[in-house]
Protein backbone atom coordinates (compact mmCIF):
# COMPACT_ATOMS: atom_id res chain seq x y z
CA UNK A 1 0.00 0.00 0.00
CA UNK A 2 3.20 2.31 0.85
CA UNK A 3 4.14 1.84 -2.49
CA UNK A 4 0.47 1.72 -3.68
CA UNK A 5 0.09 5.34 -2.60
CA UNK A 6 3.40 6.93 -4.16
CA UNK A 7 2.29 5.47 -7.40
CA UNK A 8 3.02 2.09 -7.77
CA UNK A 9 0.10 0.98 -10.31
CA UNK A 10 1.26 -2.64 -10.01
CA UNK A 11 1.71 -2.97 -6.43
CA UNK A 12 -1.83 -1.17 -5.84
CA UNK A 13 -3.18 -3.60 -7.84
CA UNK A 14 -1.66 -6.31 -5.76
CA UNK A 15 -3.28 -5.07 -2.33
CA UNK A 16 -6.94 -4.41 -3.89
CA UNK A 17 -6.93 -7.97 -5.63
CA UNK A 18 -5.61 -9.48 -2.02
CA UNK A 19 -8.42 -7.81 0.00
CA UNK A 20 -11.17 -8.40 -2.61
CA UNK A 21 -12.12 -11.94 -1.74
CA UNK A 22 -12.36 -11.04 2.46
CA UNK A 23 -14.23 -7.96 1.21
CA UNK A 24 -16.58 -10.08 -0.67
CA UNK A 25 -16.59 -12.16 1.74
CA UNK A 26 -17.81 -10.28 4.64
CA UNK A 27 -20.19 -8.14 2.42
CA UNK A 28 -21.99 -11.86 1.45
CA UNK A 29 -22.25 -12.73 4.63
CA UNK A 30 -24.28 -9.81 5.67
CA UNK A 31 -26.03 -9.45 2.39
CA UNK A 32 -27.38 -12.41 1.27
CA UNK A 33 -30.61 -10.77 0.89
CA UNK A 34 -29.13 -8.23 -1.84
CA UNK A 35 -28.44 -11.27 -4.28
CA UNK A 36 -24.79 -11.81 -5.75
CA UNK A 37 -24.95 -9.01 -8.13
CA UNK A 38 -26.12 -6.62 -4.83
CA UNK A 39 -23.25 -7.90 -2.95
CA UNK A 40 -20.93 -6.99 -5.70
CA UNK A 41 -22.20 -3.96 -5.96
CA UNK A 42 -21.56 -3.10 -2.16
CA UNK A 43 -17.97 -4.42 -2.74
CA UNK A 44 -17.47 -2.12 -5.55
CA UNK A 45 -18.70 0.90 -3.29
CA UNK A 46 -16.22 -0.32 -0.86
CA UNK A 47 -13.09 -0.75 -3.35
CA UNK A 48 -14.14 2.94 -4.91
CA UNK A 49 -14.12 4.25 -1.18
CA UNK A 50 -10.97 2.75 -0.61
CA UNK A 51 -9.40 4.33 -3.43
CA UNK A 52 -10.57 7.79 -3.23
CA UNK A 53 -9.93 7.85 0.80
CA UNK A 54 -6.45 6.13 0.44
CA UNK A 55 -4.60 9.53 1.12
CA UNK A 56 -6.35 9.68 4.42
CA UNK A 57 -3.87 6.16 5.41
CA UNK A 58 -0.31 7.46 7.26
CA UNK A 59 2.21 5.53 5.77
CA UNK A 60 3.47 4.85 9.73
CA UNK A 61 0.15 3.67 10.88
CA UNK A 62 -1.03 0.00 10.64
CA UNK A 63 -3.19 -0.84 7.21
CA UNK A 64 -5.38 -3.35 8.63
CA UNK A 65 -7.49 -0.97 10.85
CA UNK A 66 -7.77 1.93 8.53
CA UNK A 67 -9.06 -1.11 6.14
CA UNK A 68 -11.61 -2.41 8.08
CA UNK A 69 -12.46 1.02 9.30
CA UNK A 70 -13.25 2.22 6.05
CA UNK A 71 -14.79 -1.41 4.72
CA UNK A 72 -17.33 -1.18 7.81
CA UNK A 73 -18.29 2.35 7.04
CA UNK A 74 -19.08 1.62 3.54
CA UNK A 75 -20.85 -1.73 4.13
CA UNK A 76 -23.08 -0.12 6.51
CA UNK A 77 -23.74 2.89 4.70
CA UNK A 78 -24.85 0.86 1.15
CA UNK A 79 -26.74 -1.90 3.28
CA UNK A 80 -29.07 1.05 5.06
CA UNK A 81 -28.98 2.96 1.79
CA UNK A 82 -30.03 -0.33 -0.35
CA UNK A 83 -32.24 -1.21 2.42
CA UNK A 84 -35.09 0.93 1.68
CA UNK A 85 -34.69 0.68 -1.78
CA UNK A 86 -37.32 -2.45 -2.99
CA UNK A 87 -35.40 -5.16 -4.43
CA UNK A 88 -38.12 -7.18 -6.32
CA UNK A 89 -36.41 -8.51 -9.98
CA UNK A 90 -38.08 -10.07 -12.36
CA UNK A 91 -36.58 -12.95 -11.20
CA UNK A 92 -39.42 -13.21 -8.03
CA UNK A 93 -42.17 -13.61 -10.26
CA UNK A 94 -40.51 -15.94 -12.88
CA UNK A 95 -38.94 -18.67 -10.43
CA UNK A 96 -37.96 -21.37 -11.74
CA UNK A 97 -37.97 -20.06 -15.25
CA UNK A 98 -34.79 -18.46 -15.07
CA UNK A 99 -32.20 -20.87 -16.98
CA UNK A 100 -28.86 -20.41 -18.61
CA UNK A 101 -25.35 -19.89 -17.79
CA UNK A 102 -26.27 -17.10 -15.30
CA UNK A 103 -25.15 -14.02 -15.43
CA UNK A 104 -20.81 -13.92 -13.72
CA UNK A 105 -21.04 -13.56 -10.32
CA UNK A 106 -18.79 -10.94 -10.39
CA UNK A 107 -20.44 -8.81 -12.25
CA UNK A 108 -22.32 -5.40 -10.38
CA UNK A 109 -25.00 -3.19 -12.00
CA UNK A 110 -24.64 0.06 -10.61
CA UNK A 111 -21.30 1.03 -12.77
CA UNK A 112 -22.97 0.47 -15.79
CA UNK A 113 -25.45 2.64 -14.82
CA UNK A 114 -22.79 5.00 -13.79
CA UNK A 115 -20.56 4.93 -16.78
CA UNK A 116 -23.76 5.86 -18.78
CA UNK A 117 -24.20 9.25 -16.82
CA UNK A 118 -20.81 10.32 -17.41
CA UNK A 119 -19.18 11.89 -20.16
CA UNK A 120 -18.84 9.50 -23.54
CA UNK A 121 -15.19 10.23 -23.31
CA UNK A 122 -14.09 9.97 -19.38
CA UNK A 123 -16.93 6.36 -19.20
CA UNK A 124 -14.72 4.84 -22.60
CA UNK A 125 -11.43 5.86 -20.78
CA UNK A 126 -12.76 4.14 -17.81
CA UNK A 127 -13.57 1.02 -19.97
CA UNK A 128 -10.06 0.91 -21.89
CA UNK A 129 -8.57 0.48 -18.39
CA UNK A 130 -11.29 -1.83 -16.78
CA UNK A 131 -12.98 -4.23 -19.80
CA UNK A 132 -9.91 -3.62 -22.22
CA UNK A 133 -6.59 -4.19 -19.89
CA UNK A 134 -4.74 -1.30 -21.69
CA UNK A 135 -2.00 0.83 -20.85
CA UNK A 136 -1.80 4.26 -20.57
CA UNK A 137 0.17 4.68 -23.51
CA UNK A 138 -2.44 2.84 -25.46
CA UNK A 139 -5.56 4.79 -24.49
CA UNK A 140 -3.27 8.10 -25.20
CA UNK A 141 -2.93 6.68 -28.55
CA UNK A 142 -5.95 5.52 -29.18
CA UNK A 143 -7.69 8.97 -28.50
CA UNK A 144 -5.33 10.66 -29.40
CA UNK A 145 -4.53 12.19 -25.81
CA UNK A 146 -0.72 12.94 -24.05
CA UNK A 147 -0.39 10.52 -21.53
CA UNK A 148 -1.21 13.03 -18.99
CA UNK A 149 -4.15 13.56 -20.33
CA UNK A 150 -5.36 10.75 -20.21
CA UNK A 151 -3.91 9.84 -16.05
CA UNK A 152 -5.66 13.35 -15.25
CA UNK A 153 -9.02 12.25 -16.79
CA UNK A 154 -8.87 9.00 -15.41
CA UNK A 155 -8.87 10.40 -11.88
CA UNK A 156 -11.36 12.98 -12.59
CA UNK A 157 -13.53 10.19 -13.89
CA UNK A 158 -13.18 7.98 -10.94
CA UNK A 159 -13.86 10.88 -8.78
CA UNK A 160 -17.35 11.35 -10.42
CA UNK A 161 -17.92 7.56 -10.72
CA UNK A 162 -18.00 7.63 -6.39
CA UNK A 163 -20.16 11.06 -6.58
CA UNK A 164 -22.62 9.45 -8.89
CA UNK A 165 -22.67 6.13 -7.07
CA UNK A 166 -23.04 7.70 -3.53
CA UNK A 167 -26.31 9.93 -4.87
CA UNK A 168 -27.40 6.81 -6.79
CA UNK A 169 -27.46 5.12 -2.71
CA UNK A 170 -28.95 8.10 -1.53
CA UNK B 1 -18.82 -4.22 -15.06
CA UNK B 2 -16.68 -7.04 -13.13
CA UNK B 3 -14.90 -5.86 -9.98
CA UNK B 4 -11.77 -7.49 -11.66
CA UNK B 5 -12.03 -4.71 -14.36
CA UNK B 6 -12.82 -1.79 -11.23
CA UNK B 7 -9.93 -3.04 -10.03
CA UNK B 8 -7.95 -2.62 -13.01
CA UNK B 9 -9.20 0.91 -13.56
CA UNK B 10 -8.75 1.92 -9.87
CA UNK B 11 -5.02 1.10 -10.11
CA UNK B 12 -4.18 2.62 -13.19
CA UNK B 13 -5.34 5.84 -11.55
CA UNK B 14 -1.82 6.41 -9.91
CA UNK B 15 -2.21 10.59 -9.23
CA UNK B 16 -1.61 10.74 -5.97
CA UNK B 17 -3.77 12.55 -3.38
CA UNK B 18 -2.72 15.14 -0.80
CA UNK B 19 -3.04 14.56 2.95
CA UNK B 20 -6.07 16.38 4.22
CA UNK B 21 -4.60 18.80 5.99
CA UNK B 22 -2.14 19.82 3.32
CA UNK B 23 -4.99 19.98 0.97
CA UNK B 24 -7.01 22.79 3.68
CA UNK B 25 -3.68 24.82 4.81
CA UNK B 26 -3.23 27.57 2.10
CA UNK B 27 -7.83 28.25 2.03
CA UNK B 28 -7.94 27.94 5.57
CA UNK B 29 -4.35 30.81 6.12
CA UNK B 30 -6.72 32.59 3.53
CA UNK B 31 -10.13 32.51 5.79
CA UNK B 32 -8.42 33.34 9.34
CA UNK B 33 -6.40 36.27 7.37
CA UNK B 34 -10.33 37.06 6.13
CA UNK B 35 -11.56 36.87 9.45
CA UNK B 36 -8.52 38.98 11.27
CA UNK B 37 -9.01 41.64 7.98
CA UNK B 38 -12.32 42.34 8.54
CA UNK B 39 -12.10 42.33 12.54
CA UNK B 40 -9.62 45.16 12.05
CA UNK B 41 -11.65 46.99 9.48
CA UNK B 42 -15.25 46.71 11.27
CA UNK B 43 -14.14 46.27 14.93
CA UNK B 44 -10.76 46.91 15.73
CA UNK B 45 -9.14 46.74 19.16
CA UNK B 46 -10.12 47.70 22.16
CA UNK B 47 -8.82 51.28 23.66
CA UNK B 48 -6.89 49.83 26.37
CA UNK B 49 -6.00 46.34 25.12
CA UNK B 50 -2.18 46.47 26.05
CA UNK B 51 -3.47 46.63 29.23
CA UNK B 52 -5.35 44.13 28.89
CA UNK B 53 -2.96 41.68 27.46
CA UNK B 54 -0.65 42.57 30.45
CA UNK B 55 -3.92 41.38 32.88
CA UNK B 56 -5.95 38.54 33.40
CA UNK B 57 -7.98 39.44 30.91
CA UNK B 58 -5.59 38.11 28.41
CA UNK B 59 -7.29 34.49 29.37
CA UNK B 60 -10.27 35.43 27.07
CA UNK B 61 -7.76 34.97 24.56
CA UNK B 62 -4.93 32.25 25.35
CA UNK B 63 -8.21 29.75 26.41
CA UNK B 64 -9.90 29.92 23.17
CA UNK B 65 -6.74 29.47 21.16
CA UNK B 66 -6.01 26.37 23.65
CA UNK B 67 -9.81 25.14 22.54
CA UNK B 68 -8.99 25.72 18.89
CA UNK B 69 -5.68 23.56 19.12
CA UNK B 70 -7.24 20.95 20.63
CA UNK B 71 -10.44 20.85 18.78
CA UNK B 72 -8.93 21.25 15.48
CA UNK B 73 -6.76 18.30 16.40
CA UNK B 74 -9.65 16.47 17.41
CA UNK B 75 -11.44 16.71 13.91
CA UNK B 76 -8.71 15.47 12.13
CA UNK B 77 -7.96 12.74 13.76
CA UNK B 78 -11.71 12.26 13.38
CA UNK B 79 -11.35 12.40 9.82
CA UNK B 80 -9.11 9.88 9.87
CA UNK B 81 -10.50 6.04 10.36
CA UNK B 82 -7.92 3.92 12.69
CA UNK B 83 -6.17 6.86 14.45
CA UNK B 84 -7.12 6.84 18.08
CA UNK B 85 -8.79 9.78 19.21
CA UNK B 86 -9.09 9.10 23.16
CA UNK B 87 -6.77 10.56 24.32
CA UNK B 88 -7.49 13.94 22.32
CA UNK B 89 -10.99 13.73 23.88
CA UNK B 90 -9.40 13.79 27.37
CA UNK B 91 -7.36 16.92 26.44
CA UNK B 92 -10.46 18.52 25.59
CA UNK B 93 -12.47 17.58 28.47
CA UNK B 94 -9.38 18.93 30.53
CA UNK B 95 -10.14 22.04 29.27
CA UNK B 96 -13.64 22.23 28.99
CA UNK B 97 -14.86 20.69 32.29
CA UNK B 98 -12.63 23.17 34.34
CA UNK B 99 -14.55 26.08 32.86
CA UNK B 100 -17.66 25.26 33.26
CA UNK B 101 -16.38 24.44 37.28
CA UNK B 102 -15.46 28.12 37.23
CA UNK B 103 -18.50 29.20 35.80
CA UNK B 104 -20.29 27.56 38.44
CA UNK B 105 -18.53 28.63 41.19
CA UNK B 106 -19.00 32.30 40.08
CA UNK B 107 -22.77 31.58 39.97
CA UNK B 108 -22.57 30.61 43.80
CA UNK B 109 -20.90 33.34 45.03
CA UNK B 110 -22.38 35.77 43.20
CA UNK B 111 -26.04 34.67 43.02
CA UNK B 112 -28.11 34.46 39.95
CA UNK B 113 -28.76 37.94 40.29
CA UNK B 114 -25.00 38.81 39.41
CA UNK B 115 -25.22 36.60 36.36
CA UNK B 116 -27.95 38.21 35.01
CA UNK B 117 -27.43 42.22 35.69
CA UNK B 118 -23.60 40.96 34.00
CA UNK B 119 -25.43 39.61 31.21
CA UNK B 120 -27.84 42.55 30.88
CA UNK B 121 -25.69 45.16 28.64
CA UNK B 122 -25.80 44.92 24.65
CA UNK B 123 -22.33 43.83 24.89
CA UNK B 124 -23.88 40.48 24.65
CA UNK B 125 -25.50 40.86 21.31
CA UNK B 126 -22.50 42.08 19.89
CA UNK B 127 -20.92 39.12 21.27
CA UNK B 128 -23.35 36.53 20.12
CA UNK B 129 -23.42 38.08 16.80
CA UNK B 130 -19.81 38.85 16.36
CA UNK B 131 -18.75 35.43 17.13
CA UNK B 132 -20.68 33.48 14.42
CA UNK B 133 -19.92 35.95 11.66
CA UNK B 134 -16.12 35.80 11.98
CA UNK B 135 -15.72 32.14 12.49
CA UNK B 136 -18.16 31.52 9.00
CA UNK B 137 -15.59 32.10 6.57
CA UNK B 138 -13.53 29.69 9.02
CA UNK B 139 -16.04 26.83 9.62
CA UNK B 140 -16.68 26.79 5.75
CA UNK B 141 -13.43 26.30 4.63
CA UNK B 142 -12.64 23.70 7.44
CA UNK B 143 -15.77 21.74 6.59
CA UNK B 144 -14.70 21.73 2.99
CA UNK B 145 -11.60 20.39 3.89
CA UNK B 146 -12.56 17.91 6.28
CA UNK B 147 -14.57 16.47 3.58
CA UNK B 148 -11.82 15.26 1.39
CA UNK B 149 -11.37 13.17 4.91
CA UNK B 150 -13.14 10.22 5.95
CA UNK B 151 -15.15 10.73 9.02
CA UNK B 152 -16.72 7.90 10.37
CA UNK B 153 -19.04 10.57 12.27
CA UNK B 154 -19.76 13.23 10.64
CA UNK B 155 -21.63 15.54 13.21
CA UNK B 156 -18.93 14.66 15.35
CA UNK B 157 -16.25 15.62 13.13
CA UNK B 158 -17.75 18.92 12.28
CA UNK B 159 -18.72 19.85 15.97
CA UNK B 160 -15.52 19.55 16.50
CA UNK B 161 -14.56 22.17 13.41
CA UNK B 162 -17.07 24.35 14.85
CA UNK B 163 -15.34 24.20 17.90
CA UNK B 164 -12.52 24.93 16.43
CA UNK B 165 -12.86 27.72 14.37
CA UNK B 166 -15.55 29.28 17.05
CA UNK B 167 -13.17 29.06 19.26
CA UNK B 168 -10.56 31.26 16.82
CA UNK B 169 -13.24 33.76 16.22
CA UNK B 170 -13.78 34.03 19.96
CA UNK B 171 -10.32 34.54 20.36
CA UNK B 172 -10.41 36.98 17.55
CA UNK B 173 -13.01 38.87 18.97
CA UNK B 174 -11.79 39.45 22.70
CA UNK B 175 -9.28 41.87 21.37
CA UNK B 176 -12.47 44.49 21.16
CA UNK B 177 -14.56 42.94 23.63
CA UNK B 178 -13.99 45.29 26.90
CA UNK B 179 -16.10 43.13 29.24
CA UNK B 180 -13.57 40.49 31.54
CA UNK B 181 -15.96 39.54 34.67
CA UNK B 182 -16.06 35.85 34.79
CA UNK B 183 -20.01 36.34 34.66
CA UNK B 184 -20.29 37.70 31.14
CA UNK B 185 -17.62 36.23 29.38
CA UNK B 186 -17.84 32.55 30.29
CA UNK B 187 -21.70 32.54 29.38
CA UNK B 188 -21.19 34.63 26.82
CA UNK B 189 -18.32 33.33 24.82
CA UNK B 190 -19.66 29.99 25.91
CA UNK B 191 -22.55 30.23 23.94
CA UNK B 192 -21.49 32.29 20.88
CA UNK B 193 -18.61 29.26 20.73
CA UNK B 194 -21.23 26.41 21.43
CA UNK B 195 -23.82 28.26 18.35
CA UNK B 196 -20.91 27.81 15.93
CA UNK B 197 -20.66 23.65 17.12
CA UNK B 198 -23.73 23.74 16.57
CA UNK B 199 -23.98 24.96 12.99
CA UNK B 200 -20.41 22.59 12.47
CA UNK B 201 -22.47 19.32 13.76
CA UNK B 202 -25.25 20.52 11.47
CA UNK B 203 -23.57 21.08 8.30
CA UNK B 204 -21.15 18.44 9.17
CA UNK B 205 -23.60 15.53 9.56
CA UNK B 206 -24.41 16.72 5.76
CA UNK B 207 -21.29 17.52 3.76
CA UNK B 208 -19.22 15.25 5.67
CA UNK B 209 -21.15 11.93 4.65
CA UNK B 210 -18.81 9.87 2.19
Amino acid sequence: MRAANRGDAAAYRNVLTAITPVLRKVVRARGAALGPEGCEDVLQDVLLAIHSKRHTWAEDAPLRPWLYAIARHKVVDAFRARGRRVELSIDDFTEGLAAGAGPDPTEGRDMEKVLNQLEPRAAEIVRAFGLHGETTAETAARLDMTEGAVRVALHRALKSIARLRERMIE
Amino acid sequence: MRTDDLIAALAADTKPQAPVLRQMALPLSGAVGLSIASFALFWGPRPDIWAALGSPAVLKTLIPLVLVSLAAALALTLAHPGRAAKGRVTALGAVIIPAALVFMAAIVGEGLAGLVSALSTPQLLTCLLSVPLLAAPLLGVALWGLSSGASLRPWLTGAMAGLATGGLAAAIYSVYCDKDMVLFVLPAYGMAIASVTLAGALIGARVLKW
